[in-house]
């Protein structure tokens, strides 16, 4: 043992108590033999070697043992944990198998005024720091009624996977006890493979049932000859339904939600993405078994407009072995389905004797805009999905105008709803996970709803999502003047310097704070009464540790949004050149405002970027030895700033405002500002604004900053502009007495 | 002595070894032991065996099997938007709607709505003619009730607009009428049918209306968390302690004497809890909206305003109330980020549809408009982000992309080049030097010629390198802002052909219009001022240290203010600029101001042509196209706006090194600083 964890040892005996565990116990044990191996000759003299010897290995022997023992406590657990251990293989035939008597009791019908409020038991999900729901899946039995017949199918394909995918998600919990939302095993995905009366007693027999409350079935095919019902018959009582077939007569707003019905064929067929543009056929209708007077009206729109429209039907004379499914026929000619759906760009959805359709899902696959024909239907996820993006909703009574209708959309707008359509399916069409997941997602904002999913992330593309920028301060206000803004000045050890800077600064009408941030540890700050006397507060933070991000910590002493940054040897800047500075910002209050520009470069013959510190025409940052920003800025660099920006900025005590820079074009989209003119400098020993000397590596390093900086984005998201902001009448012929800020550009 | 230690030493050694065997020995026991199948069901759901062999939930066969239902007519009784009105007859011109004349006497409230509703571009005078008949039921303090309307027909495409919830007794069935009131119960609420109206006080502003409360975009520091409704009206503000508030959603009063502060009207806090029930509920949410306090909503039983086209998580928090103890710890920590945007956009909605009686019932309308425009309606993002859908009409595009507002929101950017537009008005010269001007800049695209001369249009124009089009005008001013459909760029140039700018002026005003797209980018300024003397707002064109207008004979702006000037305005407000024509400038700078809220940019002009041929009007040329406006045509806008929109700038953007000490060699708009 090394002297530090004797050291450690010593100080943890004599705070620990030797009851209370083992591994403090192995801590007393080791301080003792430390002990006795440091002094064991004075200790034990008279003992003989041969015997010191014997002691001192049985106590090594313990000290191991206990060790080893300790080392067992923390380790096995995750040997033991793995899955395969557990999971039985099984055979779905092999479930319990639950008789259900004639005379069981069955749920009351759904209730349709439920809404969370009312049907919801939401204390279940209370308490959750996660913000997810809990779901809990019964365990599959197989139900037969009296005479031993069953009730139902066991379990479909898809069910067993959206169950498995259930299970594999976040929202699973195999302790019913802490679930919030049960999901029973028993299919009831397609109402013609039940029976609905045992279906619904064997519904009412779960162990948690309690009227339904709290439980979720997922109904792709709903209702039945002859009046196909929009919804499960299967009485349910509270139990929220995801049914893909809702009319606006069944479907309850907030409470149930509206899932797609599924298209096998999406696993079958890989159609890769087409690029949206204008397709050979404008308007095509795919779906076979169509009523007899929707079709007479499509076949009436291609007897209307000829060519650019394809009406399919099933085909009649297939040759043996031949997929009929994956086949459709214009009189003799035979296309693939669903291939032929990427030739055209507005597909019919139609209603059938069902709302939903699965034509739907294959459509969207395609990349075409689906046209649906269904009065009432309430489309897919529309509780977050925005349908208008992606397809044409056209009334029954309006079909003979579908033509004119879809004719009377913009080019543009259509590729939009193309890549729309196609991404809609790629996120919550594609599978049956996706389904599954995106059902789970719409109940769980609606229980954390301060945690929600936003319309954006809902419906965005990815490519959308990438390309655009939200601005944090959106809201267009101009800050009332009387708020002045908070001065932060970072020092090391220049007192006389800083000193100057505090007398110029407090000069500024609007200062209304002065924040000295006191970066060195070594040496106090001076007493307060060497301090200059000045109109307002002015505070000293002391740091813990000499970093530039001080400079950009959210301090709670600033009251003011508006933060000057300001180097401690700034002395070169008029009062009138920073209270016009911050009349500036007040106009644009989510932009950085400086005072010294500078500009990057793409370099062609390196292949990288450049720091360019010269006379240029156009300005892409401002050094943040002076600049006006909003202190919010603050927050997101000090929390927010991407990768490792800001302990490399530290660890290399450099290009701290170029990273402030990069955060705040990248936040906002939008360029800086800089203010008045360029300054030329008086003094020889300080050529650069920036406080470091202008010599060939300093731009050699901030060459590297803005190459690192724009790898760690992913982009180079600072913009290049070619003005900056002066007075209103800056030399102009005006009298200089009638201005107000006539001293500006002065040396 | 030493037999005390031996003996010691041996305690330890043997306790030691106790240890290890109590400790050693239960691990060694579980390590030799094979753990035995866990009593409880096996975790996760079985992967069988046999999972491949399953059916699928619907055969192939059996899809195509689900045929041959006719159409089914929709239940009676409740009502759809696709049953219960007939769009055939808002074809063409989209929405046109007819009021109702009250009968017998009306309000001062009623009369108002009635102008402003007449006013605006929806209107129709014949109810024939109308898609959409509006019954005005409004005026609640009287009891007074309407009676059946002629053109009733059992309520179809009849709307009942009720502002405040009066408990009227109903002379007659609404039967297929659509129903406009203020927060309806969820239960009688026909989701994509009626409309959710906010719940307005009696005193509700009818044009205008106050702002938005806030002033700054991030919370004071130390301001509170929550602010609580009182019993009696008003509002109590409450400290971050959540304990005060128990499981059934009442909160305790706060003991602390001093963290205690009681609102009359408008809370300042960040949060605003809103429980119980409707109208008391829906009017304290108004307020919070105003006030840019977030309303946290417990379990509103009524409808949201508008909320089939504004996206409540926006703006709001609809919490379940018997959740409040995990709601009120979810909002001490939510982020900034998020608590930042939640303010801004209560202040938004507030400011784009809410602040008036006008925009509530504009607003309507225009929910009901995109009902029937179907795939050209407002996209969701047109509604939900500035300046709002009332303000950005989907009748000049569905693509966000051809507004100047969401360059930002689509990645992407302004396209480099421009039209110039040049009004040629009665007194003028064929504006061949101009001409030559702007054509000379690269990022010109074409040349349009506003002809509102009276003499003919001269046969020869110059040859120059960008195509030039002559548009014969109708002699109005106002024409001059009409959105001519050979107009193919986002950026106009408004000249007058007695303007004068140089090429490298063009190019410079250009580039930065680039980076303000939504901005009016102008050479030459004007500003308001408040008039004590007359009680009235002034106008002066004199150069002073700040502007709030720019001239149009000499600006930058999109070409969606073109749409917005010809189509939004009220037609009184157009026909006040034809008839002054000087007011077209202040007219256009209200509108863009109104819009943007923000000021003009201003960029430098030539200083010695600004003295020789003045451009500023009131010059010693003073033709009759450059007098100062009248006093009356900006107190009149102001008035028609029902708020001075107009904002104040400080600042000119110059090139990078305008007149800096440096060889004139390294300047790009080197032309611009010649004496």
């Amino acid at each position: 043992a090394s002297t530090f964890s004797l050291l450690r040892c010593q100080k943890s005996c004599s705070l620990w108590k030797m009851e209370e565990c083992e591994e403090e116990a192995v801590c007393v044990i080791m301080c003792a033999s430390v002990k006795y191996n440091i002094r064991g000759p004075a200790l034990i003299p008279r003992m003989k070697t041969k015997h010191r010897i014997y002691y001192i290995t049985l106590f090594s022997i313990v000290l191991l043992g206990l060790i080893a023992t300790g080392m067992f406590q923390f380790w096995p657990h995750s040997i033991e944990s793995s899955n395969d251990w557990n999971v039985e293989k099984r055979s779905v035939r092999d479930v319990p198998v639950v008789r259900l008597p004639a005379d069981s009791p069955i749920p009351e019908r759904g209730d349709l005024s439920c809404r969370m409020h009312t049907c919801f038991d939401v204390y279940r999900c209370g308490f959750n720091p996660k913000n997810k729901i809990k779901v809990y899946i019964y365990a599959l039995k197989k139900y037969v009624d009296d005479f031993g017949v069953p009730v139902s199918n066991t379990i479909s394909r898809e069910y067993n996977e959206l169950l498995t995918a259930i299970s594999d998600s976040d929202y699973y919990t195999d302790d019913i006890n802490r679930a919030c939302l049960f999901v029973p095993s028993i299919d009831v995905l397609n109402q013609n493979t039940l029976r609905i009366k045992e279906t619904a007693q064997a519904l009412a027999q779960l162990s948690r049932w309690d009227r339904g409350t709290n439980h979720l079935l997922f109904n792709m095919l709903p209702g039945g000859p002859p009046d196909y019902n929009t919804a499960l018959d299967v009485p349910r009582d509270r139990a929220l339904l995801a049914g893909g077939g809702f009319s606006t007569w069944t479907y309850r707003q907030g409470y149930d939600v509206s899932i797609p019905v599924y298209s096998p064929l999406s696993a079958e067929v890989d159609l890769p993405e087409k690029g949206p543009g204008p397709r050979r056929y404008f308007l095509l209708s795919s779906q076979v078994g169509l009523h007899p007077e929707y079709r007479e009206d499509v076949e009436a729109l291609q007897v209307k407009h000829g060519e650019s429209v394809l009406v399919l039907d099933k085909c009649t004379n297939l040759s043996e072995g031949v997929l009929s499914v994956r086949k459709r026929c214009h009189k003799h000619q035979v296309f693939d389905y669903p291939q032929v759906l990427q030739e055209a760009t507005f597909c019919v959805v139609l209603r059938g004797a069902r709302l939903g359709q699965a034509v739907l899902s294959d459509v969207l696959q395609a990349g075409c805009v689906p046209v649906v024909i269904a009065d009432s239907y309430i489309l897919p996820f529309s509780e977050v999905l925005d349908w208008k993006r992606a397809s044409v909703v056209v009334p029954e009574e309006k079909m003979s105008d579908v033509y004119s209708i879809l004719q009377s959309i913009p080019q543009r707008q259509i590729e939009e709803m193309q890549r729309q359509a196609r991404w809609f399916w790629e996120a919550y069409f594609q599978s049956i996970k996706a389904i599954a997941l995106a059902t789970l997602q719409i109940i769980n904002d609606r229980i954390y709803p301060y945690a929600a999913i936003s319309y954006e992330e809902w419906n965005d593309p990815p490519a959308v999502k990438w390309g655009s920028v939200s601005n944090p301060l959106f809201l267009p206000l101009i800050p009332p003047q009387s708020q002045g803004f908070t001065a932060i000045v970072l020092t090391y050890d220049r007192v006389e310097s800083l000193f100057r800077v505090i007398t110029e600064v407090s000069k500024v009408p609007s200062l209304s704070k002065l924040l000295v941030v006191w970066n060195n540890q070594n040496k106090n700050p001076p007493e307060d009464s060497l301090w200059p006397k000045i109109r307002v507060p002015l505070k000293v933070v002391r740091t813990a540790e000499n970093k530039l991000s001080n400079r950009f910590f959210p301090y709670d002493e600033i009251e003011t949004e508006a933060v000057l940054a300001i180097d401690d040897d700034i002395i070169m800047l008029t009062s009138d050149e920073l209270q016009f500075g911050y009349e500036v910002w007040r106009e644009f209050p989510d932009r950085l405002v400086g005072y010294p520009g500078r500009l990057h470069l793409w370099d062609h013959e390196m292949n990288k970027w450049k720091y360019e510190s010269e006379w240029t025409n156009e300005v892409s940052m401002v050094l943040t030895g002076a600049a006006f920003y909003h202190k919010y800025f603050n927050y997101l660099y000090t929390y927010k700033m991407p990768g490792d920006i800001k302990n490399w900025v530290d660890a290399h005590m450099n290009c701290e405002d170029i990273a402030m820079n990069f955060l705040v074009a990248n936040v906002t989209g939008k360029a800086v500002i800089k203010v008045t003119p360029r300054k030329k400098f008086k003094c020889p020993e300080c050529t650069a604004i920036d406080g470091l000397s202008l010599d060939q590596t300093h731009m050699v390093e901030r060459s590297e900053c803005i190459n690192k900086f724009a790898s760690v984005f992913g982009t180079m998201p600072l913009k290049v502009v070619e003005h900056r902001a002066d007075p209103v009448l800056y030399k102009d012929d005006f009298p200089e007495k009638l201005k107000s800020f006539p001293n500006i550009g002065s040396l | 002595m030493q037999s005390w230690r031996r003996k010691s030493l041996w305690l330890a050694l043997s306790a030691s070894w106790l240890l290890l065997v109590l400790l050693g020995g239960f691990s060694l026991l579980r390590l030799a032991l094979p753990p035995r199948p866990s009593p409880r069901a096996p975790q996760g759901w079985p992967r069988w065996l046999d999972a491949d062999l399953l059916q699928s939930f619907s055969q192939p066969g059996e899809l195509p099997e689900d045929a041959a239902q006719p159409p089914r007519v929709p239940h009676g009784g409740s009502c759809n938007w696709g049953s219960c009105f007939d769009t055939s007859k808002c074809r063409g011109d989209g929405l046109k709607v007819f009021v109702y004349p009250a009968a017998g006497p009306i309000s001062e409230t009623h009369r108002k709505i009635l102008a402003s509703i007449e006013g605006s571009r929806f209107h129709t005078f014949s109810p024939a003619g109308a898609c959409l008949l509006l019954l005005l039921s409004l005026d609640a303090q009287t009891g007074e009730c309407s009676s059946m309307p002629l053109q009733w027909n059992r309520g179809r495409n009849h709307l009942v607009l009720r502002l405040h919830p009066a408990p009227c007794p109903r002379t007659f069935q609404l039967g297929q009428a659509m129903v406009a009131e203020a927060s309806p119960t969820v239960d009688s609420f026909r989701a994509g049918f009626d409309v959710a109206l906010p719940f307005l006080p009696e005193a509700h502003p009818l044009r205008g209306g106050a702002p938005g409360q806030l002033r700054q975009h991030s919370p004071q520091p130390r301001i509170a968390l929550l602010a609580l409704e009182e019993e009696r009206g008003g509002w109590r503000t409450a400290g971050t302690n959540s304990s005060a508030c128990s499981w059934d959603g009442r909160c305790e009063q706060d003991p602390g004497p001093g963290q205690t502060q009681r609102w009359e009207m408008l809370p300042n806090a960040t949060f605003c809890l809103i429980s119980g029930h409707r109208p008391q509920a829906a009017s304290r949410f108004l307020q919070a909206l105003q006030a840019g306090c977030i309303p946290v909503l417990l379990s509103p039983r009524w409808e949201l305003p508008f909320s089939e086209v504004i996206d409540w998580t926006k703006a709001a928090i609809v919490a379940d109330e018997r959740l409040l103890l995990q709601v009120l710890a979810a909002l001490q920590e939510m982020s900034p980020a998020k608590v930042l945007a939640l303010r801004q956009q209560t202040q938004f909605l507030w400011d784009a549809y809410f602040s008036s009686v006008e925009k509530v019932i504009h607003t309507t309308l225009e929910v009901i408009q995109d009902r029937i425009f179907g795939t050209s309606a407002h996209p969701s993002l047109l509604w939900n982000s500035l300046p709002g859908a009332l303000l950005a009409l989907s009748t000049f595009s569905t693509s966000p992309q051809d507004f100047p507002f969401y360059y930002l929101q689509q990645g992407s950017r302004p396209e480099g080049r421009f039209s110039a537009l040049i009004w040629v008005g009665a007194s003028d010269q064929p504006p061949l030097k101009l001409i030559q001007a702007v054509a000379g800049s690269q990022h010109c695209a074409q040349i349009l010629v506003l002809w509102s001369n009276e003499r003919p249009l001269p046969s020869r124009w110059t040859e120059t390198a960008v195509p030039l089009t002559v548009i014969d005008g109708r002699r109005k001013v106002s024409d001059r802002f009409f959105p001519y459909s050979t107009i193919r760029t986002d950026a106009i140039l408004s000249l007058d052909a007695h303007s004068s700018l140089s090429t490298s002026e063009v190019d410079f005003a250009f580039v930065v219009w680039q980076s303000f797209p939504e901005r009016m980018v102008g050479f030459l300024t004007s500003s308001h001022f408040w008039d004590e003397a007359h009680g009235g707002w002034g106008y002066t064109a004199e150069r002073t240290n700040e502007f709030s207008m720019v001239l149009t004979m000499a600006a930058f702006y999109h070409r969606y203010y073109h749409t917005l000037f010809t189509h939004s305005l009220p037609k009184a407000l157009r026909t006040l600029a034809d008839e002054a024509p000087t007011c077209v400038d202040v007219l256009m700078n209200f509108l863009v101001a109104a819009v943007t809220k923000l000021p003009p940019i201003k960029v430098p002009y030539g200083k010695q042509r600004q003295e020789a041929a003045p451009l500023v009007p009131g010059g010693p040329e003073p033709g009759p196209k450059l007098q100062a406006p009248d006093p009356n045509c900006i107190n009149q806008i102001a008035a028609a706006f029902g708020h001075m929109p107009l904002r104040s700038s400080h600042l000119r953007l110059d090139p990078v090194l305008f007149k800096d000490p440096v060889s004139v060699q390294r300047k790009k708009y080197r032309s611009l600083e010649k004496p």
